[in-house]
């Protein structure tokens, strides 16, 4: 057990009044809870941050707090529920909230409160990641009940919920998250959750008390909602286990904080067999037949370091997809169309998930990549009515708003408004194109009706029309006027890649940009 | 033996089948050509071995996550 001090445990010291306080605090919620948790295959809270840390490097903050409004529960509150503290991860700093739901369900109480609120503090003041375990029950009862229960317990930090990107928060939601570890997981940047987990604002207990709802705890909150409809978590795994490797692999693309450069890996050989053959892949993985679909995660799996595509929300709006990567070792971030799902045509939830993920990477330095192969957005009636063209103009806004390096490549179709939410023209730092690429405002078989409405017209005249159309938005138009600036085939496209993005490196600045969304919403 | 289900990455209806049964195939090998949303989606075969079943015809309408056939390596 790393997260334990060494207790000395000698006649001497054994009935000093601070071993006492120690071993309690260090018992959780006594022996019978810990083993049922052992028994369903569930970590508890400390070894949980053992499995997430570098070994020993956990130096535990309120280990001696305790329940401090109910007399009767400071001896039945070790830790208050909570274990906080800070530790090192791949050799860095992180402050860690771990809930220990065996102590009165890990709720929140007047001193977990003021724990979490001191390792936040210090972790945004000094620039270092933070770490969210969630399981807990959300407010502590009965401490919170009543005017005087609430006046004292709540709103004691008026900036408790702000979330303003000054470092990187991730989450994993390994139980039952209501109250705070709900809502922290909402705020981070990364949230992985552990099948069998509930992410909800209260549980399906109050769900079927207040409002007579009677739901299963799945269909409130499970992983196949946030994961499929929701979008709220980025990632699904097994165990806790996996869990908390992910927050490692994640951490690992993102600096300290938005003041620094994320840390750069070492970069591969490009002359190494896996890189040779991906550059042999990528000449025939976009069909030339622009009816043909295809995975566009195939395309980042190739451009970019092998082994190091880690994607988000790869069930939640599929028709584009968005992940962390590297390139030479840097760290960069990836938005592509995706032609496998409704040919590529963007939704109102890719909006959303790309306009999260865009200002994750601005906030933290990230360059970001565009591949682009879509007919445009999804029109039609259930998009407007989930506010289409709010969304679309949020994550056009986003696009500009970024001031990372942004590179973009259009591998084949490229239309109307969609072409600038992909970075056309000057929303990107550097456009290319496959000679694959057709741009234009609408698809040519479209066009071709809407010029023709109203009049007369055969289909010869139509058909003439969409092939003079089509041949109009070859990528060689672009590339006369500069709309692009190279055209390149596609297997030249990770050497290109990485020459731009060390031609765009931010000199000025030591890459660091000026994030002007930090304090945009995490959810849409 | 092991073997290894040919999934729907989408629903649609089957425009194309590539391959019969009892042929080997290789790892990524087209199978099948879906048709969604007016594109041509390829079913890849998941894994090399012999492709042991298919559950389904050209023109039939298919589910997303519904088994296809399967592969046996």
């Amino acid at each position: 057990m790393t997260t334990q001090k060494p207790i000395p445990a000698n006649e001497a010291t054994a009935g000093d009044p601070l071993t006492q306080r120690e071993v309690r605090a260090l018992a959780m919620g006594g022996a019978d809870k810990l083993r049922r948790r052992g028994e369903q295959g569930l970590l508890n809270a400390r070894q949980r941050v053992d499995r997430l840390i570098d070994p020993g490097s956990f130096r535990e903050s309120g280990l001696l707090g305790v329940s401090s409004v109910i007399e009767a529960d400071r001896d039945r509150t070790p830790a208050d529920g909570k274990v906080t503290g800070y530790a090192k991860i791949a050799g860095r700093h992180v402050a860690v909230v771990s809930n220990d739901f065996t102590v009165k369900g890990a709720s929140s109480s007047l001193t977990n409160m003021k724990k979490i609120s001191h390792v936040k503090r210090t972790a945004t003041e000094r620039g270092m990641p933070i770490v969210w375990l969630g399981e807990s029950s959300g407010a502590r009862m009965p401490d919170n009940m009543g005017s005087r229960g609430m006046g004292t317990l709540l709103g004691n930090d008026p900036s408790q919920y702000i979330r303003d990107r000054r470092t990187p928060w991730a989450s994993a939601v390994l139980g039952q998250c209501f109250g705070s570890s709900a809502w922290y997981a909402c705020l981070s940047d990364f949230t992985v959750m552990r099948k069998g987990a509930v992410l909800a604002v209260a549980s399906h207990g109050l769900a079927s008390l207040a409002i007579g709802q009677t739901i299963e705890p799945e269909d409130l909150g499970g992983w196949k909602l946030h994961l499929e409809k929701t979008g709220m978590v980025d990632r699904v795994v097994d165990t806790d286990e996996e869990a908390l490797a992910e927050i490692r692999t994640f951490l690992s693309y993102l600096p300290s904080h938005c003041n620094e450069a994320p840390p750069k890996a070492e970069a591969p050989d490009e002359t190494s067999e896996p890189i040779l053959a991906a550059r042999e892949r990528m000449a025939t993985i976009v069909p030339e037949n622009r009816r043909q679909g295809y995975d566009v995660r195939k395309v980042i799996e190739a451009v970019a370091d092998p082994g190091s595509f880690f994607e988000f929300k790869p069930k939640f709006g599929r028709v584009a997809s968005t992940g962390l990567a590297r390139m030479g070792g840097r760290s960069v971030g990836f938005v592509a169309n995706n032609p496998m799902f409704k040919a590529g045509a963007l939704d109102v939830d890719a909006c959303e998930k790309i306009t999260r993920f865009v200002v994750m990477c601005d906030s933290f330095n990230i360059p970001i990549i565009l591949l682009v192969d879509t007919p445009g957005f999804v029109i039609g009636v259930e998009g407007e009515r989930r506010k289409a063209p709010g969304k679309i103009m949020n994550f056009m806004a986003a696009i500009q708003l970024c001031t990372v390096p942004k590179l973009s490549v259009i591998m084949r179709k490229s239309y109307g408004q969609a072409y600038l939410n992909m970075g056309g023209g000057r929303n990107s730092d550097e456009v290319a194109a496959w000679p694959s690429a057709e741009v234009s405002f609408m698809d040519p078989a479209y066009s071709a009706q809407v010029v023709t409405w109203g009049r007369e017209s055969s289909d010869a005249e139509r058909e003439a029309l969409q092939a003079e159309m089509e041949r109009d938005s070859s990528v060689y138009g672009l590339a006369e006027i500069n709309a692009v600036q190279t055209v390149l085939r596609p297997e030249h496209t990770r050497a290109y890649l990485l020459e731009m993005l060390d031609i765009h490196t931010s000199r000025m600045s030591g890459g660091v940009g000026q994030h002007r969304m930090a304090t945009w919403p995490t959810t849409y | 033996m092991a073997n290894s289900d040919l999934i729907a990455p989408v629903s649609g209806s089957v425009w194309k089948i590539e391959c019969t049964v009892g042929q080997t195939v290789t790892e990524g090998d087209v199978i099948m050509i879906l048709e969604s949303m007016k594109m041509e989606i390829p079913v890849e075969a998941t894994a090399s071995g012999t492709l042991e079943s298919l559950t389904v015809g050209e023109g039939d309408t298919v589910e997303e996550d519904a088994v296809l056939g399967v592969i046996a390596s």
